[in-house]
Formats: structure tokens, C-alpha cells, sequence
């Protein structure tokens, strides 16, 4: 029998216990699932963790989160135990000192940390990669980021009104976790991209703002599509360290039959996305004391600088931009391999 | 005491460390003290801290001013200028402008 450590309340019966966690803070506004002591043990047996075992010190605060307490936070969100690793490492992964964790959840710039999980554990558990993928409906997606949520209100400190000070947030903040779809991309997905291989599963984490969605239903060619991008990358600003695109399937089609690489993809984007430092001061954009305004410069700092991510319903040419927090300057996405 | 017909559940939170929030010891007069002014890197969190040591300046005569930016609001202090100003200075007043 494990041995769990955190404080025991005693109620009548679920509601009252919902009730209760509101009024104290303990949700994001919605209700939640009592956490029981075994349900909980349950849990933990499942990604074989002990309730003590340090998943991540929160950097700048310095709490440290156990495994105990991700998984009470797991089980409020709805979770079943067999999503629990990968909670598990994703919050691992926020508590990186590169994922800038307490910024990121404090900023008037509102992000949200968008999962994208790859490997067999997609399968396995049924994560969506796509109609609706964004979207409600799957119990995995929506209850594994909204877990990552509860985690960082409860375990961080990070609600609403107190250290979260986001001016707009967005919907992305209640949760938000995706897979690529393999099936139709023609490339590697994202882990393999970074070194971890095909049979492994992992979780990568970013510090999102919301997206834009990019329409474009008369295009064939892989260029004129990216080109129905080229406003929305402006709108996000000038030099971004990172930024995510997601292409939906009817786009991916296009680009297949071209036999387009995710590189080409990378340096077109970067290239139809410049203007020069005039127009990007026109625009508001703050850029650094310069002595040639007509210079050009880009969305991204660098080509390689923009993940390209495979996803959505079979039907409609809507694909989308994700900008990251700060422009992805103050923040670096992690990818960390999942332990079972 | 738990009993059969009570459902028993978990508190989902993380307590501060406290030995992390100690508040600093505040002098009685900061005549003859060595002011720090750091910047948290912000538009206008210099002139900010300009305005309030001009104020200060003119109630209390101070050793030395020590003014530091730390060049990222986003980023935590880099910890050889939180120690240089930490060894130096008596009184360190940090600024968010925007």
C-alpha cells in the first residue's frame, strides 16, 4: 500500500466535494472528480511512480511537485490511470528552466501550454490527431491538458487573478493537447525530428498563444498555400525564436504529391514572411536601434526556427499558425521521451 | 475520523517554501547607504527608477547609487548581479515598466 502524505478532507458526499474545490480556488471553473486515496494509488501504480518521487521543482518559486500531487491534480482532471505517464512527463518537462514555467504562467501575454504527444502511447490511450483536433470530444486530449492546467493552478500557485495575470488568456488555458497524425503526414513527426525514435513515445511541450487559422480551399500548389499564411505570420510579429505551424490534411495532400520536404516547408515560410524593418516600425513592432530600415527580416529569426506539425479532419483547407510566448524568445519548447 | 459513510479526498495543492520568502531587514534612514536601482529591462523601468531615487535624493544623502538592468523582464536575475548587488549595496529598489 502506498503511502500518500497530503492533507485528507472529509465531505458527504461528490458534490459537496466539487463545491468545496471551487470555493477554494482548487479548478479551473469547471468541476472536477473527487480525488480519492485510491484512485489516486491507482494512478500512480500505473506509471509505477512512488507518492514522493520528485517529478519537477517548479524553477522560480521553488515548490517542489511529487508525484502524489500530479496525479491528485490527474484525477481531478478526469483522467484514466493509463494517461497518467504522460502527465507525468509533461510536467517534468514544464519545470525545464528553458520552458521559463513561472513567466510563462504569470505574463500579461496569456499562454497556455499546448501538448503535442507522439509515439505508440497516441494509439494506445487515443490521442485525437484529427477531425476536430483542437476541439472537444476526446476524453484523452481534453482531460490530460486540462490536468496540466490543474497542476499549475494548484501545485504552482498559478490562478486566475493572483500570479496569473494574462490580459485575454484564451481557450487553449483550460486544455490543450494534440498528436500528429502519422497516417497522413509524409514526415517524421515531431520527437523523431528531435532524436528520440519512431518506437518511442514522448511529450513536447509549448508555451502557446492562440492560433490562426489560415484558409485556403483554391490552391494546389505548395507555395500559393504558404503564401495564404504570409499575413497571419506577420500579424504575430518580427524574429520569433519558435512558432508553430499545424497543417491540416487537404493542405498536406498538396504537398505530398509535390514531394515537398518539412525543410522546404521551413525556409518558405521564412522567406515569404519578410518585409522590411520600416514596415515591420509601421506595424508597431519594437525591433532594436537600427541605421538600415530598409533591411529585411523575417517572422522567424532563422528557417529552422518554425515547427511544421500534421494534423486536423480529413475535409476543409484549414491549417493554423501558433505563435509562442514572447515571440519564442523567452521560452524553448521541451521534448521529453515518456517513461512507462 | 474517517468513517464509512464520509468520502475522504486529497488536497491537490503545493505550499510555498518559506524559507524561500524572508522578508530583508529595513534600515532606520538611508542617509550614508549605498542604493541599488535594478531594472527589470522593460520599457521605461529605468526612468522609473530615475524618478524615484531623484525623490529619495533629495531627502537623505546616499553613499553611492549602484544602477543595473537586468536586461530580460522575463527572465529571472542572473545570480553574479543579484550577489554583486546583494554584497554592495544596503537598499535595492528593482522596477517593471512598460
Amino acid at each position: 500500500m502506498t503511502n500518500l502524505t497530503s492533507r485528507i478532507l472529509e465531505f458527504d458526499d461528490a458534490s459537496q466535494v466539487i463545491e468545496d474545490y471551487f470555493g477554494r480556488g482548487w479548478t479551473d471553473g469547471l468541476p472536477i472528480v473527487p480525488p480519492t486515496q485510491d484512485l489516486v494509488r491507482e494512478f500512480l501504480d500505473a506509471a509505477h511512480r512512488s507518492p514522493s518521487d520528485v517529478i519537477g521543482a517548479e524553477p522560480t518559486k521553488g515548490r517542489v511537485i511529487t508525484a502524489e500531487k500530479v496525479a491528485v491534480n490527474a484525477v481531478m482532471a478526469g483522467c484514466r490511470p493509463e494517461y497518467f505517464p504522460v502527465v507525468a512527463t509533461a510536467v517534468e518537462a514544464m519545470c525545464e528552466p528553458e520552458f521559463n514555467l513561472h513567466a510563462i504562467t504569470a505574463s500579461t501575454m496569456g499562454a497556455a501550454v499546448l501538448m503535442v504527444v507522439g509515439g505508440p502511447v497516441v494509439s494506445e490511450i487515443g490521442i485525437n490527431s484529427g477531425v476536430s483536433v483542437f476541439g472537444p470530444g476526446h476524453r484523452a486530449n481534453a482531460t490530460i491538458g486540462r490536468a496540466i492546467r490543474l497542476v499549475i493552478i494548484n501545485a504552482t500557485g498559478s490562478s486566475s487573478g493572483e500570479i496569473d495575470k494574462a490580459t485575454l488568456g484564451h481557450p487553449g488555458k483550460y486544455t490543450w493537447c494534440m498528436a500528429e497524425d502519422t497516417n497522413v503526414s509524409p514526415w517524421e513527426p515531431l520527437h523523431v525530428e528531435r532524436g528520440l525514435s519512431e518506437n518511442e513515445s514522448a511529450v513536447t511541450i509549448f508555451a502557446a498563444l492562440s492560433g490562426i487559422q489560415v484558409a485556403n480551399h483554391e490552391s494546389e500548389s505548395p507555395r500559393d498555400i504558404l503564401n495564404s499564411f504570409r499575413d497571419g505570420m506577420f500579424a504575430i510579429g518580427a524574429r520569433h525564436g519558435e512558432l508553430n505551424i499545424v497543417l491540416c490534411p487537404e493542405h498536406i495532400g498538396h504537398f505530398r504529391a509535390a514531394g515537398w520536404t518539412k525543410n522546404q516547408v521551413k525556409q518558405t515560410l521564412f522567406e515569404l514572411a519578410q518585409r522590411t524593418e520600416a514596415e515591420w516600425r509601421t506595424e508597431g513592432q519594437v525591433l532594436p536601434e537600427s541605421d538600415d530600415s530598409s533591411q529585411m527580416i523575417s517572422t522567424a529569426s532563422k528557417p529552422e526556427n518554425i515547427n511544421v506539425l500534421v494534423a486536423g479532419g480529413a475535409a476543409g483547407a484549414f491549417s493554423s499558425i501558433i505563435p509562442l510566448w514572447t515571440a519564442g524568445n523567452g521560452t524553448r519548447s521541451v521534448t521529453k521521451r515518456i517513461q512507462f | 475520523m474517517t468513517t464509512a459513510t464520509r468520502l475522504a479526498v486529497l488536497d491537490p495543492t503545493v505550499e510555498p517554501i518559506p524559507a524561500h520568502a524572508v522578508v530583508a531587514q529595513r534600515p532606520d534612514t538611508l542617509d550614508g547607504k549605498v542604493i541599488g536601482l535594478l531594472a527589470n529591462g522593460k520599457r521605461n523601468s529605468v526612468e522609473l527608477l530615475e524618478a524615484i531615487s531623484d525623490v529619495l535624493a533629495d531627502r537623505y544623502e546616499f553613499k553611492a547609487i549602484m544602477a543595473r538592468n537586468k536586461g530580460n523582464a522575463s527572465r529571472p536575475c542572473p545570480p553574479p548581479l543579484a550577489e554583486e548587488m546583494a554584497e554592495e549595496c544596503d537598499v535595492i529598489i528593482t522596477s517593471s515598466g512598460d
